[in-house]
């Protein structure tokens, strides 16, 4: 009898203990700073999916912004420079330099690709982009289908560019850790605070004119210009964060131009119509429309 | 802003502001490509200030009513526009 009771309780005991640890309490594997050559691995090992676990609220958020479309939505302004700006104009070799040019923002995690991946996802791009301009819809969808892998992940922002706005100061972050705004966080896996989440500095790395190492700058958008100098400059005090991210509870969703809400709440807008009679003697019925639009936002209307 | 017949939908009047960024080379020319565009001429709205816009038009001498529209539109990507803002007035104007 006692031994059956201790054989019930063993196996009782494998199942209560293995059964979760292989069901959601899988560890999180962080990159370890190693080139990756093959896509799948590469998509697996910097996929905000492997957040999702844990932060299923945030990961959602993020599905819903342009940071999980950051190559699938640029297809033709990265592809245009891949087969037009590098060999074409630049009379360049198309290498995992140049591509830099655009992926380091775009896709972040390109750091962490050989020259080979980084090159098969350049013409990930191109082929994307010819499909589009023959209008062959299948194989657009095909290769539009494994580039909507690739995007801005969790990892991303809360590694690889978390420091790029004063590396002096903060140095390499490290492979293993994932940084996170919060001074008291308890988590599975190694986390380590730091302020630039929080700070505009951050997001004007790359919501900004780019400028590569070897000094060539490419102008994607100009955002962080207006806001330095004719916002903050003239009094401005919010950060992007303050719009994009806590306001309303936006979150990971970051909304902006693609948003008519945050749109119509960066622009006011008051009309005066009055009609009237013109000319002396030959009153010729008249209108004088006076229209006010306000820039409410932190950075030049429309930028882009 | 449109002004136009509100009986008929006539067309009577249209006026249109933009405010848009134009991306030069270093030549200055105008350039689409990021990798091309190194300065901008910046025409659009800029941080906390107020743009003002007068419309002042005269209309036809038998005019007897006008429906004045004023849209504020955002456009995102070329062709999309979307309207935020109207605001309008219908204006009638007594026999003299």
């Amino acid at each position: 009898m006692l031994k059956r009771s201790l054989l019930f309780f063993l196996i009782f005991s494998f199942f209560w203990i293995v059964l979760p640890l292989q069901s959601n309490g899988k560890k999180l594997d962080l990159p370890t700073g190693k080139l990756i050559d093959d896509f799948d691995e590469f998509v697996e090992t910097f996929s905000s999916r492997k957040c999702m676990e844990c932060h299923e609220e945030i990961y959602e958020e993020w599905e819903e912004s342009f940071h999980a479309r950051s190559m699938v939505d640029s297809i033709k302004g990265i592809a245009n420079f891949f087969v037009v700006g590098v060999p074409k104009e630049w009379q360049k070799e198309l290498n995992k330099k140049e591509i830099l040019k655009c992926l380091d923002c775009h896709l972040p995690q390109i750091k962490y690709a050989t020259e080979r991946l980084a090159l098969e996802i350049a013409d990930l791009m191109i082929e994307a982009k010819k499909a589009k301009e023959a209008k062959d819809e299948a194989r657009f969808e095909k290769v539009k289908a494994k580039l909507s892998k690739l995007n801005i992940t969790c990892y991303a922002c809360h590694n690889i560019v978390v420091h790029r706005s004063s590396p002096g100061w903060f140095g390499e972050p490290d492979p293993q850790a994932i940084y996170t705004a919060n001074e008291d966080v308890e988590a599975e896996h190694p986390t380590e605070y730091t302020p630039t989440l929080k700070s505009a500095a951050f997001c004007a790395w790359c919501h900004g004119v780019y400028v590569a190492s070897d000094g060539e700058s490419t102008m994607c958008n100009t955002l962080s210009q207006s806001y330095y100098h004719a916002y903050i400059s003239l009094g401005g005090r919010k950060t992007c964060q303050e719009c994009h991210m806590y306001a309303k509870d936006r979150g990971h969703r970051f909304p902006g131009g693609h948003d008519l809400e945050i749109v119509k709440e960066g622009i006011g807008f008051q009309a005066e119509i009055k009609g009237f009679r013109y000319g002396v003697g030959k009153w010729i019925p008249a209108v004088n429309v006076e229209a006010f639009l306000t820039n409410r936002a932190g950075h030049r209307i429309p930028d882009g | 802003m449109t002004a136009k017949d509100p009986r008929s939908g006539k067309i009577l009047h249209q006026e249109k502001r933009e405010y848009f960024e134009i991306g030069l080379d270093i030549e200055g020319r105008m350039r689409y490509g990021a990798w091309q565009i190194k300065e901008i001429l910046d025409l659009t709205l800029p941080p906390m200030k107020t743009r003002e816009e007068r419309f002042l038009f005269t209309l036809p001498k038998d005019t007897e009513e006008v429906l004045v529209e004023v849209k504020a539109s955002y456009c995102i990507k070329g062709s999309k526009c979307d309207v935020i803002y109207t605001e309008s007035k219908k204006i009638t104007y007594s026999e003299l």
